[in-house]
């Protein structure tokens, strides 16, 4: 019972750390290496929040939007001239996590900072004592993909971002501004990121490199997933569910490279991943 | 032969010093230190406690009648960086000696370049214990003096099982294998001994290893900052109220966990409460020195400290700063200062007055029990 | 018959190209000389920081050549030089610094590495891998070994490190000058392989990929064997690195090490060689005496400086002062063209019996989407048949399926009597099989002699350490040059060519594959009139030796009823009609399809 909880509440929080990074990658396809910082500026709209007195579920929309307005100038003045030189792009984005890294560290310190938490205690759940805050999670992330799949399919925007997915040249040709979805799609993909940043704070510490731990996970999640939400979903179950299972039963070392080193190999074997399905 | 200085300050700096008078040269202490990196929390207050040190010392006339300078080089908390750091001190400052607490990684990066410098040093942080070098010595614990107050305490109350978690590294796996051997020689019982590595932030499958074991206690041992709180929220969130010893917890960071830290244990050589006039001197001059830029002293910047006094004691003994005679007076030399009376008499560690300590609800620690000279046991049986 | 033609006026430099082939060994030699007594100069601390900075510069050619010239971004070298450190390590406390354990050692560092690499190679490149997907590898790879190191214990040190080992009995000025010999010689075999013409796969591999695969080079050998060999150089710099520090950490093999030269060799400028080793020296020796005033504003900047670079001067600071080099009237030199010389075409006359292209009920379908259905054709040497058909009949994907065996299709494809089902481009080009897309596709960054120089490589390989002074063409891929010019600017940039001239040099080198079956797709598209002309009169000389078949798609029925031999009609992914010129142009049905009645 415990494990099924487990590997349920681990593939949300997997989810919910990369479905920004998801959106961005599907639609600009690059992997963006300034992840991690987005996260640890989400978190650290938690702690401003904190500092402020508000309640700290305030921090979401101050920290989507934060992340949003961060992603269109990143989008807007590193993406945007770089779009023919992928690669580049990468790095780029590797380039301005070390700057957002170290800009958070000047104007807050290294410190571990304290932040509230959103939701205290624990909760019995089928006989055995669960954490309250991860099924809340597991509810969040729900709420994200529902939230996700209702702007990809139902929305104006999401037609775009789905035609430039599969073409963007011909998208392009369709006179779809491929241009402006891709600005308003990183900076959806960013402010996501933000997001995530503040619903990890009870679950991790807040310190300027409070990012770096979840950026491998989510690439290669991400690069299974291969631009599909749903694709997203199932790997996050299914490569959530090896870590907590090499975790509990072989070493919780090994489990930590379990995403990591498992998807390589799916992907080496199977080049398009779970989106195939 | 002529030897060049690629740097323009370097060379100034050098002619400056050599102006002066052989007998009146200043001696330069070098503090190699994670200005940036997992240490940059601590280093601050490790470098205002040496500030105070050698502004005291100065103050009343120096050492041998010469000033005491600091020379601060940032190792990033890591191998590379500390390279970098002791060659810069050893070779470009020319210091006289080395007192700082580092990681374990980049204090290991520099034992070559103290060798090859013949510089004597000062490690003043705790750590895993058994690094053993001619020109080093410890002023801090080892896992010998910090646990035992800790399973001691908890065999009191009647904890006969234990559960161990740890971050992957030398100072976990170093302290929670000594908890495990002193748990099973004092008749304990150790359910699990489990690691995550450092950077890793999901401990989940862990803490459900932990409820299912069901221990009569908890003892962890994480890297220090991030891994700690992520843990402990962790554990928080998921109803654990064991009692709970966190080998690698300070003052500051049970701060910055706020509520969560309510009644964990720790145990240290120093903490802020001690009730002695020579830490109520210490903590008052620190305040005046440093107002509201004060980071709160604790138990790895006070060695540092007390540390500089032993120096400063070793020198005059030997009198002068040459190095072999400074080794030869080093462990033979007591000073007392917050932590108590300090002699690095056995095998180049120290014995340490230990205090266990519980987190209150407003983040203070009361202190919960005192052992005395509880000795470093044998960290290094081929010095003397 | 070995027919020499002189075709340019300019083949007398001679000398010059002497002087410029000794130029390397003499900066080096130079180069070693000022750095042998460097060490009498400088102070302690520079010799050491500089010993280990020129080590790490080692380590920023090797990224160099994979990144910059390659075109594979990689984090992963700092696993291989952790691992040969460790090993090194390892091996040197075990055995001690007696010449048995340091040739151990040596072993190790170099053996282990390059394995992992292979593996590491393996898995980064396959047919149809992406660029994305090996950088993501070479990032998890530190990541893992890291782990590993930390799990060590006592074998590895885990987070300490290990320290106290044995050593290579030498001063610090020794390890300096051991360093300095290193790096001169990785970075001078670096620079001889780089401008030698094997050195021109490498840029090839980067430029264009599948087109390197459809001159029947095997880009994911050659991937993977550079990322071994580059893993083994990286190995002995942690050798070196081990020994000249007397202590190995799990940091010395983690990403962020990794991602560290990267950033040197984008500052000191990718592509360059000199660049990444001045740049990673440069920034390495700033570092160590800054980063202790700056902690954190030393990162800010670095990270500053490397998003700009990236983004306003990709060629980083080498490009620049190459930029003021050229614009010196000494810094602007002409290469010397090769000669071009004829060669005999090797492939003999087919068994006549064996069609050279049989296909037999070929369908394919994306999805739900049936483009090909019961495709049945053969086609025989000496014919030149166009596939003809309205936009969307299936024409290109027909091509496709004849040079790309791991297309997935249904029946079965014949070259020669071989079925190519499963196959990859390269090994179909190897069956006789040659390619000219749609949209010419050459490579850009190199000159037009040696876009047909690495078409030449599957038969006459490629000089590993020298440029060659001749170039052997076919005579029908040298009449392309001739015709259309190409033959007076062979040591043009491909990418200053027209769009017509590009067309022409990727015919030529299609044809200097000597296949014995051409695909054109659309080879006269965007083409001038009297270009159009020429190419028709090559094919059509091609294919009447008879022993070489074209199949070509084409929308100008004028031009394929002027040179086609024959004419087969695709509509809606089937074959309507097969015939002669004759049958198919008075057809009713090829009216009725042309007129857009069919199209629905």
């Amino acid at each position: 019972m415990l494990l099924t909880l487990d590997i349920l509440t681990t593939a949300a929080i997997l989810f919910i750390v990369s479905i920004g990074l998801l959106a961005i990658f599907g639609v600009l396809k690059i992997i963006n290496f300034a992840h991690g910082a987005w996260l640890t500026v989400g978190a650290y709209c938690a702690v401003v929040t904190a500092k402020l007195g508000l309640n700290p579920w305030a921090a979401l929309p101050l920290a989507f939007a934060v992340g949003a307005a961060l992603g269109g100038l990143a989008e807007h003045f590193i993406i945007r001239p770089l779009y023919r030189r992928p690669l580049d792009a990468i790095l780029a984005t590797w380039g301005l996590g070390i700057v957002v890294g170290q800009l958070v560290t000047l104007a807050f310190g290294r410190d571990v900072q304290l932040t509230p938490n959103l939701y205290a205690g624990t909760v019995e759940i089928l006989g055995v004592d669960y954490s309250a805050y991860r099924l809340v999670a597991f509810g969040i992330a729900l709420a994200i993909g529902t939230l996700f799949a209702l702007i990809i399919e139902r929305t104006r925007l999401g037609l775009s971002a789905r035609a430039v997915i599969m073409n963007e040249t011909l998208a392009r040709s369709l006179g779809i501004d491929t241009g402006r979805v891709r600005l308003v799609v990183f900076m959806i993909g960013a402010g996501f990121a933000g997001l995530a940043g503040v619903l990890l704070t009870p679950l991790t510490s807040v310190d300027p490199n409070m990012g770096v731990s979840w950026l491998i996970g989510a690439f290669m999640l991400v690069m299974v997933a291969d631009a599909s939400y749903l694709a997203l979903a199932a790997a996050c179950l299914v490569f959530g569910a090896a870590q907590v299972l090499i975790s509990t039963f072989v070493s919780p070392i090994l489990g930590s490279i379990a995403i990591a080193v498992l998807a390589a190999l799916v992907l080496r074997i199977s080049p398009k991943g779970f989106s195939r399905a | 032969m002529v030897k060049w200085s690629l740097v323009g300050a370097a060379a100034l700096a050098l002619a400056a010093t050599a102006g002066q008078a052989a007998d009146g040269k200043p001696i330069v202490i070098g503090i190699p230190i994670g200005l940036s990196g997992a240490n940059s929390v601590v280093a601050p207050s490790v470098v205002q406690s040496a500030e105070l040190a050698v502004e005291e010392i100065n103050a009343k006339g120096g050492v041998l009648g010469r000033k005491l300078v600091l020379e601060v080089a940032d190792d990033a908390s890591g191998a590379a960086g500390a390279q970098k750091a002791f060659d810069s001190l050893i070779y470009q400052k020319k210091v006289d000696v080395l007192i700082s607490m580092e990681t374990s990684a980049a204090r290991n990066a520099g034992l070559p370049a103290v060798t090859k410098g013949k510089v004597p040093y000062i490690y003043t942080s705790f750590y895993e214990g058994h690094s053993c070098n001619r020109n080093m010595f410890v002023n801090a614990w080892v896992p010998e003096q910090q646990v035992p107050p800790v399973v001691d305490a908890f065999k009191a109350k009647g904890a006969k099982t234990y559960f161990l978690i740890g971050s992957d590294y030398a100072f976990g796996r170093g302290m929670l294998g000594f908890a495990k051997s002193y748990v099973e020689k004092t008749g304990g019982k150790v359910l699990g001994e489990e690691y995550l590595p450092m950077d890793g932030s999901d401990w989940t499958a862990i803490i459900s290893k932990l409820k299912e074991a069901k221990p009569d206690a908890l003892i962890t041992s994480t890297a220090g900052g991030a891994p700690n709180v992520t843990l402990t929220k962790q554990l928080r969130g998921a109803g654990v109220t064991l009692p709970f010893a966190n080998l690698a917890l300070d003052e500051g960071t049970a701060k910055s966990m706020g509520a969560d830290a309510e009644g964990v244990y720790l145990s240290a050589s120093y903490v802020t409460g001690i009730d002695s006039p020579e830490n109520k001197a210490f903590l008052a001059a620190m305040q005046k020195k440093f107002g509201a830029e004060l980071r709160t002293p604790n138990d790895l910047s006070v060695p540092e400290y007390e540390a500089i006094y032993l120096y400063k004691a070793a020198v005059e003994k030997a009198g002068g700063t040459e190095t072999a005679k400074v080794l030869e007076a080093l462990p033979t030399v007591s000073v007392t200062g917050p932590r108590g009376t300090i002699t690095m008499s056995k095998q180049h560690h120290a014995p340490l007055t230990m205090y266990l300590g519980q987190i209150q609800k407003d983040g203070t620690v009361k202190v919960a029990g005192t052992f005395t000279d509880v000795d470093p046991g044998a960290q290094c049986p081929k010095l003397p | 018959m070995l027919e020499t033609l002189p075709v340019t006026e300019r083949a007398a430099a001679a000398p010059g190209r002497r002087l410029s082939r000794a130029a390397p060994f003499v900066v080096a030699a130079l180069a070693a000389l000022a750095l042998w007594i460097a060490p009498l100069f400088l102070d302690t601390f520079a010799v050491n920081v500089l010993t280990r900075s020129m080590i790490y510069a080692v380590l920023a050619v090797t990224v160099d050549l994979l990144w910059g010239f390659a075109g594979i971004l990689t984090f992963g070298q700092a696993a291989f030089f952790g691992i040969g450190a460790y090993a090194t390590a390892m091996i040197l406390a075990a055995y001690g610094a007696t010449p048995l354990g340091i040739a151990a050692a040596v072993a190790a560092a170099l053996v282990a590495p390059a394995l992992l690499g292979l593996a590491v190679g393996w898995l980064s490149f396959y047919h149809r891998s992406t660029p994305l997907y090996a950088s993501v590898i070479s990032l998890v790879v530190p990541i893992v070994v890291v782990q590993l190191i930390y799990s060590g214990g006592e074998w590895t040190g885990s987070s300490s490190g290990l320290v106290g080992f044995d050593v290579l009995p030498f001063e610090i000025e020794g390890y300096f000058r051991l360093a300095a010999l290193f790096l001169i010689v990785v970075t001078l075999a670096a620079w001889i392989l780089v401008r030698a013409d094997a050195g021109r796969a490498l840029v090839a591999l980067r430029d264009n990929e599948a087109r390197c695969a459809y001159l029947g080079l095997n880009p994911r050998r050659l991937q993977i064997r550079l990322t071994a060999a580059l893993a083994g150089i990286a190995g002995l710099a942690g050798f070196l690195f081990a020994n000249a520090s007397g202590v190995v950490a799990p940091e010395n093999a983690g990403f962020l090490f990794g991602t560290e030269l990267v950033i040197w060799v984008a500052l000191g400028g990718r592509g360059t060689l000199l660049g990444p080793v001045l740049g990673t020296i440069a920034i390495d020796y700033l570092a160590a005496n800054l980063s202790g005033d700056l902690p954190f504003l030393w990162q800010l900047l670095l990270g500053t400086a490397f998003v700009a670079i990236i983004i306003l001067l990709p060629g980083g600071l080498a490009d620049l002062v190459g930029r003021l080099w050229r614009a010196l009237p000494v810094g602007r030199r002409e290469p010397a063209p090769p000669r071009l010389v004829a060669r005999v075409a090797g492939t003999e006359a087919t068994g006549t019996g064996i069609p050279i292209l049989k296909v037999e009920n070929l369908a394919k379908a994306y999805g739900a989407l049936t483009v090909l259905e019961g495709i049945d054709l053969e086609i025989r040497a000496g014919e030149l048949v166009s596939l003809v058909g309205p936009n969307g009949a299936g024409k290109t994907t027909l091509m496709r399926c004849l040079s790309d065996g791991t297309e997935p299709f249904k029946g079965a494809i014949a070259v020669g009597g071989t079925p190519i089902t499963g196959l990859t481009p390269n090994r179909i080009v190897g069956l006789g099989v040659g390619r000219k897309f749609q949209v010419a596709s050459v490579f850009e960054s190199l000159s037009v002699a040696d876009c047909l120089r690495l078409a030449r490589a599957p038969h006459d390989g490629l000089n590993p350490v020298g440029q060659a002074e001749t170039l052997g063409l076919p005579q029908a891929a040298l009449d392309v040059l001739r015709m259309t010019g190409l033959d007076r600017l062979l040591t043009r940039p491909t990418r200053l060519l027209s769009h017509g001239q590009k067309q022409a040099l990727e015919l030529a080198m299609v044809v200097a594959l000597e296949p014995r079956l051409i695909l054109l797709d659309e080879p006269t598209a965007g083409l001038t009139k009297a270009e159009r002309t020429t190419i028709g009169t090559v094919l059509k000389a091609l294919t009447a030796g008879g022993r070489i078949a074209a199949v070509l798609v084409e929308h100008d029925l004028d031009f394929v009823r002027e040179i086609s031999s024959r004419i087969v009609v695709l509509h809606q992914g089937r074959l309507v009609l097969d015939g002669t010129v004759e049958d198919v142009v008075g057809s009713e049905l090829v009216r009725t399809i042309y007129s857009g009645g069919a199209h629905g």
